[in-house]
């Protein structure tokens, strides 16, 4: 599970019933989560800070739902993937992008 | 290639189950494409099935439940979710193999638009992406194509909302609904359209702190009342729930401040605090602004509708501030000026879930009609009385929370970030406008500042873009025009052209 620093004032997540834990890797650095979520909810539950850069900005999701792009990240090589619309899976490599 | 269907229906939500469904019914093969794991639509976003426990559907729409379950187990219709549909090509007659030309020309085409398109009735294919599974890439054959693709929320340009931390009150609700992620721990609400009320009595539920809630507009006049009762039967259950939100909040101690607007989003790095300020009837600043501290600005002024594959197919739209912006023209059964190609829900006028489902009926049942199929007048007949109903509703909803787009515009200082994707500023646009007094189109800002060259594609710079047009030239927004949209209307992988280059028929 992510450390307590980078969530604190930030996205959590709440009591639910979840899917079985899972862990993914952002940026070579492990993201502990559940399955069923998406890529997003992940990353912002762990507290990182960009999902992309444009001009050196970082940015992140702004409209969960697949039409702003600000969530694209490299997954397990493909770049510009949603992360607001995939669904982690156990092993999955997300890389954030500059740009 | 994929078999052909008589029918392909772009978006799940509302409108695109129950088109689908109604088609279906009639008699129809019909394929559903969606990007979202699940049919449903925003608007019936569900947890995933990881997460076990019932399915939750929001109680506005008795219908919802029935409607997915049918649609979803309904052996006539195929369902390809997590894929994007990049675009639609006409196929010319000789280029068909499937032959069969429908067995009418459709109701009421004949507006003249766009007529010289050529013979529409060989169908369509249409190019479809999924990246994390090639079997969901490629080229599917339509004899008919209903965009249904909802709407997304409205963008606002205010200084400093680019910063991590400002969402839109439907992403917002997004995460909350299928994900139970609360995005932050400190919150303010900024906007005009009532889904921001629902989002914040959802926040505070699920234990965030709403700083305040800042809604551009003043509290309704009783003429405004008054000219919204014949409107509400059917509806009791929607405003109750409305009015449940607001008086929660209040109970909560939250702030609610009427005729408010944001001005500015402060923070390094991300969201720590939003500049907010009293405005006139007209959504114009009057006052001096005050900080509130946040880790979050939730943004909800109301919905654009997604018109790309519209556009770039060649339908004709209309500019209509109230009901969304630039909406698909469409005839008394929802076909577009293009022959063959049909609109419900959002797209048509953003209007809400009862009317897309009303629209989506209407449509499917037109559509099985015209390629033969037997329709009872009778359900026709439904399903235009259900568009009535909705929309008698819908319509004081558009006129009471109507966006005041050039106030709202205003909002937005020279440093500003119009274009968020390619970061150009108002003052870069502003410039070239100045620079180029023969310049009068939204789309000759893009080719020069490259503002709406970015990976969303001008969604949410466009209506901000054409503003400054329309505020240098005196004139509409309507007249400044919008960006054309191209293949692909996404951006999409590589390996989604490599898909379609292993179909038998040309690449684009």
């Amino acid at each position: 599970m992510p450390d307590a620093e980078a969530t604190s004032g930030r996205a959590a997540r709440l009591p639910s019933e979840r899917g079985e834990p899972a862990e993914i890797t952002v940026d070579g650095r492990p993201v502990g989560c559940f399955a069923g979520e998406t890529v997003a909810t992940a990353m912002l539950a762990a507290g990182v800070p960009a999902f992309s850069h444009r001009n050196g900005e970082p940015r992140i999701p702004l409209c969960n739902m697949g039409t702003c792009f600000e969530c694209g990240v490299t997954v397990d090589g493909v770049p510009l993937t949603r992360a607001c619309l995939t669904t982690v899976r156990d092993g999955m490599r997300v890389e954030t992008s500059e740009r | 290639m994929s078999a052909a269907h008589d029918l392909v229906v772009v978006g799940a939500g509302p409108a695109g189950a129950a088109a689908a469904l109604a088609a279906a019914d009639a008699g129809l093969d019909v394929l559903v494409v969606d990007e979202q794991r699940a049919a449903g639509g925003q608007i019936l976003r569900t947890t995933p099935p990881e997460f076990g426990g019932r399915r939750k559907l929001p109680t506005g729409y008795p219908w919802a439940g029935e409607l997915l379950d049918r649609a979803r187990s309904h052996p006539g219709i195929a369902w390809r979710h997590g894929a994007t549909v990049f675009g639609i090509l006409p196929v010319t007659a000789d280029a068909s193999s499937a032959g069969g030309a429908d067995a009418s020309a459709g109701p009421g085409s004949a507006d003249g638009a766009d007529a010289s398109a050529g013979p529409a009735s060989a169908g369509f294919d249409v190019l479809t992406s999924d990246p994390a599974d090639p079997a969901g890439s490629g080229r599917v054959r339509a004899r008919r194509v209903l965009i249904a693709s909802g709407a997304y929320d409205m963008p606002v340009a205010i200084p400093g909302w680019t910063l991590p931390g400002v969402m839109m009150a439907g992403a917002v609700q997004g995460f909350l609904k299928s994900q139970r992620l609360r995005v932050a721990d400190r919150v303010v609400l900024a906007g005009s359209h009532p889904l921001l009320l629902i989002v914040a009595d959802q926040l505070l539920a699920a234990g965030a702190r709403i700083e305040e809630v800042a809604i551009a507009r003043g509290i309704p006049s009783p003429v405004e009342l008054l000219r919204a009762l014949p409107a509400v039967p059917g509806h009791v259950r929607l405003l109750g729930e409305l009015a449940g939100c607001v008086l929660r909040l209040l109970r909560a101690g939250v702030r609610i401040s009427t005729g408010t607007v944001p001005t500015e989003v402060l923070g390094d790095g991300r969201v720590q605090g939003v500049r907010l300020a009293r405005a006139d009837r007209g959504w114009r600043q009057t006052g001096p602004a005050r900080t509130v501290e946040a880790d979050a600005l939730v943004l909800g002024y109301g919905f654009h509708p997604s018109t790309e594959l519209a556009r770039q197919l060649g339908c004709a739209l209309d500019w209509d501030s109230a009901q969304g912006g630039w909406i698909v023209r469409h005839d008394a059964q929802l076909e577009t000026t293009v022959p063959g190609v049909h609109v419900a829900g959002e797209p048509s006028g953003v209007a809400g879930a009862e009317q897309s489902r009303a629209e989506g009926e209407l449509a499917g049942l037109t559509i099985a009609a015209a390629l033969g199929r037997p329709v009872p007048e009778r359900a026709l007949a439904g399903a235009r009385r259900r568009i009535r109903s909705a929309s008698r509703f819908s319509g004081v909803v558009q006129r009471m929370f109507a966006p005041r787009r050039e106030a709202l515009l205003e909002l937005a200082t020279p440093a500003t970030e119009i274009c968020r994707c390619e970061t150009v500023t108002r003052s870069t646009i502003d410039g070239f406008l100045d620079e180029n007094p023969f310049a009068g189109t939204a789309d000759a800002v893009k080719l020069a500042c490259r503002s709406g060259m970015g990976p969303c594609q001008g969604r949410y710079c466009e209506s901000a873009v054409a503003g400054l047009v329309a505020k240098a030239r005196g004139t509409g927004v309507g007249e400044a025009g919008r960006f054309a949209a191209h293949i692909p209307v996404k951006p999409v992988p590589l390996q989604a052209y490599v898909a379609l280059a292993d179909d038998p028929a040309e690449v684009p």
